[in-house]
């Protein structure tokens, strides 16, 4: 799948809209959310039919293949529902439900009036890539990649789910070799 | 958690305060206690404790927990004073609000200036619309004063083919080395450069009862938990609650220096952590809070003797700030290189540290190899623009590239241009009351020149590294940093600048200025180096101006 949207003209999204800078500048202060819980029960601050749009949206950000984790396997949905609540997001909750909303709203006009969860995988992609442009879609993908790849603590990146997806073996403390490169000179510095 | 140590009442007419105990600050409290002083230091901040820290990047990598960007409610700035100035939802102006300051968190790369750095307006000549200017000290000067940073912080290195005159080997050797040196290796010997070990504060061996780097690999805005980066937290503070004349006042925000009749700096006015105002007295005060704090202080503390802030007779304080340029290539390469691991840099490149005619503008720096992501950080916006930003493709391109990137990045200089200013924004007031900062900046043309030159550089030096993949970061004017440099500039002369060659403020006698903001250019980045090694420098002779009674 190829995006409508540049990476470069995102990136100048993320970075130059007030509300983007807002959320990029919020996002550190998500810290004192350690003690986060982790949520398998009920959803705290989206509606289940929000927390299921939610976690549609967010598989198709990072989507899950046999043998190796996506977004739902980490739980970012979860770290979602958690980081609303709190009252830094307040600002960001509404453009989540109104997003979320949104992607409703473009289901039942795709024929659907069970929500953007229950439309077909490409109906899904679709309503997606007619949002990629709006301050929703930057907010919900940086929310959802935070919840993948942050630490446990915040309540995604489940069982090192992130650190999976992304090729990183993660330990407090690595020694060298480090790379394949830093390993080939070594041998060649001892064997000369 | 803050350790025992003396306490000074407020009624105690200390020998010295000094305001910060960052980079500079932490050297200055050191070195005065340990010559027979008493030492108080204001910091803004808490007392961290090693074993605190974490690599908890929501929380860090984004530059904000437990800097001032956690707490100001704004910032603003515009490119020129033609403009109207607006919240900065930029980069602003950022350091820590901790024991230790931003060398805490500081990526700990040590290059000393070279003699050049200190007399370039000499050889070069004006520069139109800047105060380019030498310094009214010279290397050689300085020099002790950086072997001294290289023994009493601890900086690991070895020496490179362009380095300037040393009294003294480096005391620790290199730490190994990462495939990205290797890799910066590769294309030196390409292009016919030439790549070096970095100097880093990072101790490679166990090192003045500090262990040795453990390759965490999350030394850049992060706190280091083995206490191998050579922050000030570690180092040189402790050494100076041990000689017992010191205290560090921790959560203590300073709110101006007050004057006497006759214009001497009597004491300093600061909010402590449960919001009183109090004063603490001294002989003399020394600021090293930063060079926007350190502005804001000076700007803060009007009289009627001083109605434009105090040792601003010169109208210089808050000109002239420099953040050091930079330009970035990003390269895949084929095998992994694993950059999360490890230090931050481990070659660098100054081929061309120094500034050429040639070239058709002024300007110069140095390119090391870096990785600058972590995997939320790479996630929002580390992929090339040919990559899609999500779905499986966009998945599988984050596992295909974050193990086998990384990126050559240059250091490049910034010229001093007076209208280039941070200012005070009453409308902003912080939680304990004192303005916010607006930065006024626009850079200027020879910069710009500068840093799409040096692109070109680390895009050709990625080229031939062998990358498979090569993209460049846009260069993109500045609007803000963490070098926060030439803010109350050293100079002879006190109609343009703000201290003089010891760093005492011209118009008060009994204060000095010593950071960031005493720069008079701005060196090739990486500025901490020759931070502290002024602050060795300005302590040796302040304890002699106070001991010969000359203060």
């Amino acid at each position: 799948m190829r995006s409508t949207v540049s990476r470069r003209a995102f990136v100048a999204e993320l970075g130059q809209s007030s509300f983007a800078a807002g959320l990029l500048l919020q996002l550190p202060l998500l810290a004192s959310l350690a003690g986060c819980a982790r949520t398998t029960g009920a959803w705290k601050h989206l509606s289940p039919s929000e927390a299921a749009s939610m976690r549609a949206f967010a598989a198709h950000i990072l989507p899950s293949e046999p043998g190796m984790p996506g977004a739902e396997e980490a739980g970012a949905v979860h770290f979602v529902d958690q980081v609303l609540g709190r009252p830094f997001f307040a600002s960001l909750a509404p453009l989540i439900h109104d997003g979320l909303a949104e992607l409703d709203a473009r289901a039942r006009t795709a024929g659907s009036h069970r929500g953007f969860a229950s439309l077909s995988e490409s109906a899904q992609i679709d309503a997606m890539r007619q949002m990629e442009r709006q301050p929703f879609f930057a907010a919900a993908r940086t929310l959802v990649l935070a919840g993948t790849f942050a630490d446990a603590t915040y309540g995604g990146n489940r069982d090192g789910a992130g650190f999976t997806i992304i090729g990183m073996h993660h330990e407090p403390a690595y020694s060298a070799p480090f790379g394949w490169y830093d390993a080939e000179a070594a041998k060649h510095a001892g064997a000369a | 958690m803050i350790p025992s140590q003396r306490a000074y009442a407020d009624s105690d007419v200390v020998d010295f305060v000094v305001v910060g105990s960052g980079a500079s600050g932490g050297v200055l409290a050191k070195e005065l206690a340990t010559s027979g002083f008493d030492v108080v230091v204001l910091e803004q901040g808490p007392w961290e404790r090693p074993q605190d820290f974490s690599h908890d990047e929501l929380a860090f990598e984004r530059e904000l927990a437990l800097t001032n960007r956690a707490v100001e409610p704004t910032q603003l700035y515009r490119s020129t004073n033609a403009e109207a100035a607006k919240h900065n939802a930029g980069r602003g102006l950022v350091y820590r609000r901790s024991v230790g300051g931003s060398s805490v968190h500081f990526a700990a790369n040590y290059w000393r200036f070279r003699p050049i750095d200190f007399a370039e307006r000499s050889r070069w000549g004006s520069i139109g619309g800047t105060g380019f200017a030498d310094w009214p000290i010279t290397y050689d000067e300085l020099e002790p004063y950086y072997t001294k940073v290289d023994w009493e912080i601890g900086v690991s290195g070895a020496p490179g083919p362009f380095d300037p005159h040393r009294s003294r080997a480096y005391p620790m050797p290199p730490v190994p080395n990462k495939s990205s040196g290797v890799l910066l290796e590769r294309a030196a010997h390409a292009l016919g450069l030439h790549a070096q070990p970095a100097p880093l504060a990072i101790a490679s061996r166990s090192y003045d009862g500090r262990v040795a780097c453990q390759a965490c690999g999350h030394c850049f805005m992060y706190g280091c938990e083995y206490g191998a980066k050579g922050s000030t937290l570690v180092t040189v503070i402790p050494k100076a609650l041990a000689t017992g004349r010191c205290e560090v006042r921790t959560e203590s925000v300073a709110l101006r220096v007050d004057t006497d009749a006759r214009g001497r700096a009597s004491g300093i006015v600061y909010r402590d952590k449960d919001g009183r105002e109090r004063r603490q007295a001294a002989r003399c005060i020394v600021l090293a809070a930063n060079g926007a704090e350190t502005t804001r202080l000076l700007l803060m503390s009007t009289s009627p003797q001083f109605p434009h802030g105090l040792a601003n007779s010169s109208g210089n304080v808050g000109r002239y700030i420099m953040f050091n340029g930079s330009a970035t290539t990003t390269g895949r390469f084929e095998h992994p290189l694993n950059e999360y691991k490890g230090v931050v840099d481990t070659r660098i490149v100054l081929d061309y540290y120094d500034a050429d005619p040639k070239r058709g503008f002024y300007g110069g720096g140095g390119i090391d190899a870096r990785f600058r992501f972590g995997p939320i950080g790479f996630a929002v916006n580390g992929l090339p623009d040919t990559v899609s930003s999500w779905g499986l493709e966009y998945k599988r391109a984050l596992r295909d590239y974050y193990s086998h990137s990384t990126q050559f990045m240059s250091h490049i200089t910034s010229l001093p241009v007076a209208t280039n200013q941070i200012t005070l924004d009453a409308e902003h007031p912080d939680r304990w009351g004192r303005p916010s900062f607006c930065l006024t900046y626009q850079d200027h043309p020879d910069d710009t020149k500068a840093k799409l030159w040096f692109r070109d550089r680390t895009h050709e030096m990625m080229q031939a590294a062998g990358a498979s993949d090569v993209w460049d970061q846009p260069v993109l004017p500045i609007d803000g940093g963490v070098h926060l440099l030439g803010t109350a500039r050293m100079g002879n002369d006190p109609r343009d600048s703000v201290v003089d060659r010891f760093h005492r403020a011209h118009d008060v006698p009994n204060l000095f200025i010593c950071d960031g903001s005493s720069f008079v250019t701005s060196g090739r980045g990486q500025p901490t180096m020759t931070i502290q090694a002024l602050a060795f420098r300005a302590a040796d002779h302040i304890a002699r101006f106070a001991k010969s009674h000359a203060i």
